[in-house]
């Protein structure tokens, strides 16, 4: 295969669904409601830690036009997990459609579906709950403390894969590696630290909350729409949940308004199908912003411990990790996240001397989840501002450092055979590396060489310089699959079915691409129909950085299958040898320039004319390897010495994600991920008062960036190719938030001199720090 | 808020005989962008004030009399000599909120991060109210505590008197926040009179930061009568606030937003102080 003369794929071709998205044209779950529909309302838990001692619904249930309730004593009592993940899921079974206990602020007690929301509304007030409080556990620490209440104490909570769990000490999840002694490389090293850090929850915010409809079709089976990246496993989980066939489910995903890895959970699709079954009625539950705050999913908050060393010449000897995580009332992701914080930026750095233990603990407070970065967002920013620190230690440039020590393309780490997903890892060569490349074009255009050291910096407004390094993943090796069906039809185009999920992303548009480049076609003669569960293939979903990797695969093979058919039908139209014939442009050309066919012509013939049969074909693909797209980051920030306050100047992106298939698209990502890391990293942050509850529940209080809060923004495409992916292609979307915490962390440093190791950046916390060197 | 019914009056007696009818279930509304703020209770009669004539701006002597229903954006968009809005206008949330927000409805129920309070305090605006008469009060009365106590009767506003910033004064307005369009975090404001180079008069006001947007005595008094230099301007910010209560914000102490008030503070009197000097001849 040629790497680089492609006619589709590395094009900026036009995005299938833009214009229908631009036109506002009905794409959305809740843009299907049918007239007759009833509106679905939830109770949520007041309480961060309570036992249901009674519930009453019988004033909700009599209320004319409510048509269901349901609560926990008339619903299946089924243990299960709401991570969408691969069966068996490596989450914990520790969730419950509803229970006779509530675990935080906005756990689920009750919910109603009714004529109109303010009927469901009404009803859902006039639930009648008694509750018997329990010592809330609020923080990691105190989850941890000797005689802790216990938040899964239920008989039912249990591990579904041999993977550690003790609910009764609220350990969700355990995992570590050793790699040689990183204690006895710490006590010989001229040079080390030992540090703390702290990254703190935040949420997805997709413009789009949670929506899901359910109804139950004529021949008596559920159909559910819904927002999901997830499609089949919410079609099992929902079934499992409910207590009926998977048989009896379809799941329908039409265009979804993001998901950042919320979406990743099966959270509304059991209750709301479940409201349609009882009632016979359509139903729809949409959340509003502050339940998608509250209810839905966040990120993972991490107490992070990092130890690094360094021999007499400055070459790194030991890397220690001890990430300790809050998963919050549920074990959504639990094990997964905290153990992608190892295998996700171990690898990085070659040592030696290797530690790592994750740790996942019960809290009564919202829910951990999937979320771009997965773990590796957290220990990136630890890990990448201890590296600075050592750098500082050995006076040595962080940059030259990093470069010194980052892994290279044909090296390995026993980080990628040791950590998995819920079991061994996968070992793998690197393969495409452009790190080094990375390295060198951002740090050209940030300016990194006048970067000056912060002690010789003046004035109040003071600018410094930082830098990260950062790799992530493209699928879940031997775990996950992807599949593609194409069919062709009588004109010349393509039908694509396929259960990769496009969230936003832009996914359909990518995987067209790939399959007209296979075919020779042009994308605009793919007709992309993708997730729904009775049409087409199993895929797993859009998690894990997959989809282009993965499903890419399956594309490109059905792709080259369909073109061998369509050579086949040409041959035997032409009177010619397959092998005498080429494709290009969409049509079939004979070598000797004797003649050509067009693929209409090959359409028609193989439908209507001679020994006809649909030119067809599925392709599955299980990949055995998860690439690393690589990344180096760099943030130039302005510090007001008097006030603490902060801004981003500029931030420079620089990114290996193999071949970009859609180059637009991809800088579109790294973009979008950077904005979503800078707002992480300064401004966004759960408050919570004493009793558990957030404070700050809706955008007027919590903080994102909006385009007017944009730095400016450079970002680079370093092209690599990555043989074991589709076109050579890797992975793009989540690497972009792992950097600019790190980064803003290294160059607040730079700036002003101050270290700050916990997350968020707040003005107050940075002028706290500036206190203390004038003190 | 709960809206059940909506009136369009077009004259301004008509639109007082509503509120006065409809007495506490009256809403009046002209932009209409706070109103997702007011929790959802009971049943209200929005009143709309739109089309009582009272949006424009107009200079009157050494004043301009703003009409209570003026889009924020008409203030943004107005330049000329003594005229100082625009600056204050601007860092109001984004272009779309300021397209249709107004004046009065910034002033007339002040919420915390209100914008236009401190302004018109440090300005020294009067407020015409109409009810059976027409009367003008101070800003310091109208801000005395929460405006809308004045309007339970049926009373509207209908102007706001601005003094237009003349030679030898000068106006200076800071606003931080955490994004663009955030809430502010803390928001001073600060006019000086200049006499030679001395101070003749200073006027400052926090709003954000503190509890209810306020008049800052201290630091006016530190400064009256003094020989402007940056160091005394900022100076008095920083000594003068120590009587005042601060409120936590965005995560943050209320020590270290009274840190950032000060210097904010601080930042605002440079600014009056450089425009004066600009203004002096």
């Amino acid at each position: 295969m040629a790497k680089k003369n492609f006619k589709v794929v590395n094009q900026p071709v036009k995005k299938l669904d833009a214009l229908p998205l631009a036109l506002g044209k009905p794409l959305f779950v809740a843009d299907f409601k049918p007239a007759d529909a009833l509106y679905a309302k939830l109770l949520w838990s007041p309480h961060a830690h309570a036992i249901i001692k009674s519930i009453d619904i019988s004033a909700a249930e009599k209320m004319p036009g409510v048509h269901c309730v349901l609560y926990h004593g008339n619903v299946p009592r089924i243990a299960h997990t709401t991570a969408g993940q691969g069966f068996p899921e490596p989450s914990p079974y520790d969730t419950f459609m509803f229970d006779r206990k509530v675990r935080y602020v906005g756990d689920r007690v009750a919910a109603v579906a009714a004529e109109t929301p303010e009927i469901a509304e009404a009803a859902v007030k006039a639930i009648k709950v008694e509750y018997e409080r329990l010592e809330p556990v609020l923080s990691i620490e105190a989850a941890l403390k000797e005689g802790s209440p216990v938040i899964h104490d239920e008989p039912e909570a249990r591990a579904v894969i041999p993977v550690p769990y003790e609910p009764k000490k609220n350990i969700a999840a355990r995992v570590g590696m050793d790699v040689g002694n990183v204690e006895q490389a710490m006590a010989g090293a001229p040079y080390k630290l030992d540090n703390s850090y702290y990254i703190h929850m935040a949420q997805h915010c997709p413009i789009e909350p949670h929506v899901t409809m359910a109804h139950v079709n004529a021949e008596g089976r559920l159909v559910i729409r819904t927002s999901t990246q997830v499609p089949f496993h919410a079609r099992r989980i929902a079934a499992q949940t409910m207590d009926i066939p998977v048989q009896q489910v379809r799941v329908i995903k039409p265009r979804i308004g993001g998901g950042f890895g919320a979406k990743q959970e099966v959270l509304l699709e059991d209750v709301v199908g479940m409201l349609a079954w009882r009632s016979r009625r359509p139903v729809l539950l949409m959340y509003t912003r502050e339940e998608e705050f509250v209810s839905s999913r966040t990120r993972h908050p991490e107490r992070i411990r990092v130890r690094l060393a360094a021999d007499p010449e400055g070459t790194l000897t030991a890397v220690g990790l001890d990430c300790i995580s809050n998963t919050g009332a549920y074990g959504a992701h639990a094990l997964t996240v905290v153990c992608n914080s190892g295998s996700k930026v171990l690898p990085l750095y070659r040592a030696p001397n290797v530690h790592f233990t994750g740790t996942a603990v019960y809290t009564n407070l919202p829910v951990g989840g999937a979320y771009r970065g997965y773990g590796a967002t957290q220990a990136a920013f630890a890990v990448e501002s201890a590296v600075d620190e050592l750098a500082e230690q050995i006076g040595v440039d962080p940059l030259v450092l990093r470069s010194n020590h980052h892994i290279r393309s044909g090296e390995t780490s026993p980080v990628f055979a040791a950590l998995g997903e819920g079991k061994a890892g996968v070992e793998q060569a690197i393969g495409s590396c452009g790190l080094d490349k990375c390295i060198r074009l951002g740090a050209k255009a940030i300016g990194w060489k006048k970067r000056g050291d912060w002690r010789k910096k003046k004035g109040r407004y003071r600018r410094g310089i930082g830098m990260c390094c950062l790799m992530q993943g493209s699928s879940i090796p031997e775990i996950d699959m992807g599949a593609a069906s194409l069919k062709m039809n009588e004109d010349g185009s393509f039908n694509l079915l396929m259960g990769a999920t496009d969230l936003g992303t832009g996914s359909d548009t990518v995987l067209a691409q790939i399959a007209a480049e296979a075919i020779g076609t042009t994308s605009d003669k793919i007709l992309v129909y993708s997730s729904d569960t009775d049409m087409t293939p199993f895929d797993v979903g859009a998690y894990a950085s997959s989809t282009t990797y993965l499903t890419g695969n399956a594309v490109l093979d059905a792709g080259l299958k369909i073109k061998k058919q369509i050579l086949g039908v040409a041959a035997e139209m032409m009177e010619k040898k397959p092998a005498d014939l080429e494709i290009r442009d969409a049509q079939v050309f004979a070598r000797d320039g004797s003649g050509s066919v067009t693929f209409q012509d090959v359409a028609l013939h193989s439908l209507y004319a001679a020994n006809q049969f649909q030119i067809a074909a599925i392709s599955s693909h299980i990949s055995h390897k998860s690439p690393p797209p690589f990344a180096a980051h760099f943030a130039e920030v302005e510090v007001d010495t008097e006030t603490g306050l902060i801004r981003v100047v500029k931030y420079v992106a620089a990114t290996d994600c193999g071949t970009a298939i859609h180059p637009k698209l991809a800088e579109g990502q790294v973009e979008g991920a950077v904005m979503n890391g800078i707002c992480y990293a300064l401004t966004e942050q759960y408050l919570f008062n004493s009793a558990g509850r957030m404070l700050n529940d809706s955008f007027l209080h919590y903080k994102i960036y909006s385009m007017r809060d944009k730095p400016e923004m450079v970002t680079i495409l370093v092209p690599t190719y990555e043989k074991t992916g589709p076109f050579g292609a890797k992975s793009v979307s989540e690497i972009g938030i792992n950097g600019p915490c790190p980064a803003i962390a290294n160059a607040i440093y730079n700036a002003v001199g101050v270290r700050l190791r916990e997350a968020p950046f707040t003005p107050e916390k940075i002028w706290r720090g500036l206190q203390q060197h004038n003190a | 808020m709960k809206i059940t019914d909506f009136k369009i009056p077009t004259r301004l007696d008509e639109a007082l005989a509503a509120l006065r009818d409809l007495g506490p279930a009256a809403l009046p509304v002209a932009g209409a962008t706070s109103l997702v703020f007011i929790p959802e209770d009971q049943p209200m009669t929005a009143v709309d004030l739109n089309r009582l004539g009272l949006d424009g701006i107009r200079r009157d002597g050494d004043a301009f009399r703003i009409g209570a229903a003026t889009r924020v954006a008409a203030l943004q968009k107005r330049h000329e000599p003594g005229w100082v809005l625009d600056r204050v206008a601007l860092t109001l949330s984004s272009q779309q909120i300021r397209n249709e927000s107004t004046l009065g409805g910034n002033i007339c129920r002040v919420f915390p991060w209100s914008d236009f309070p401190a302004a018109l305090l440090a300005l020294g605006a009067g407020l015409v109210i109409r009810g059976a008469q027409e009367k003008e009060m101070t800003a310091d009365e109208f801000f005395s505590s929460q405006p809308a106590r004045l309007f339970r009767g049926g009373d509207l506003l209908t102007h706001i008197r601005v003094p237009a910033v003349g030679a030898g004064a000068g106006f200076g307005y800071k606003k931080v926040r955490q994004t663009a369009t955030g809430f502010s975090l803390a928001t001073a404001a600060a006019c000086l009179q200049l006499d030679g180079g001395g101070i003749r008069s200073a006027r400052a006001a926090l709003s954000a930061a503190v509890p209810f947007p306020a008049r800052c005595a201290a630091v006016e008094a530190a400064l009256a009568g003094k020989k402007a230099s940056e160091g005394l301007l900022r100076e008095a910010a920083l000594n003068g606030l120590s009587g005042l209560k601060f409120k936590e914000a965005e995560g943050m102490s209320a020590e270290y937003i009274g840190r950032l008030a000060a210097v904010t503070l601080g930042d605002a009197l440079v600014e009056a102080w450089a425009q004066a000097k600009e203004q002096a001849s």
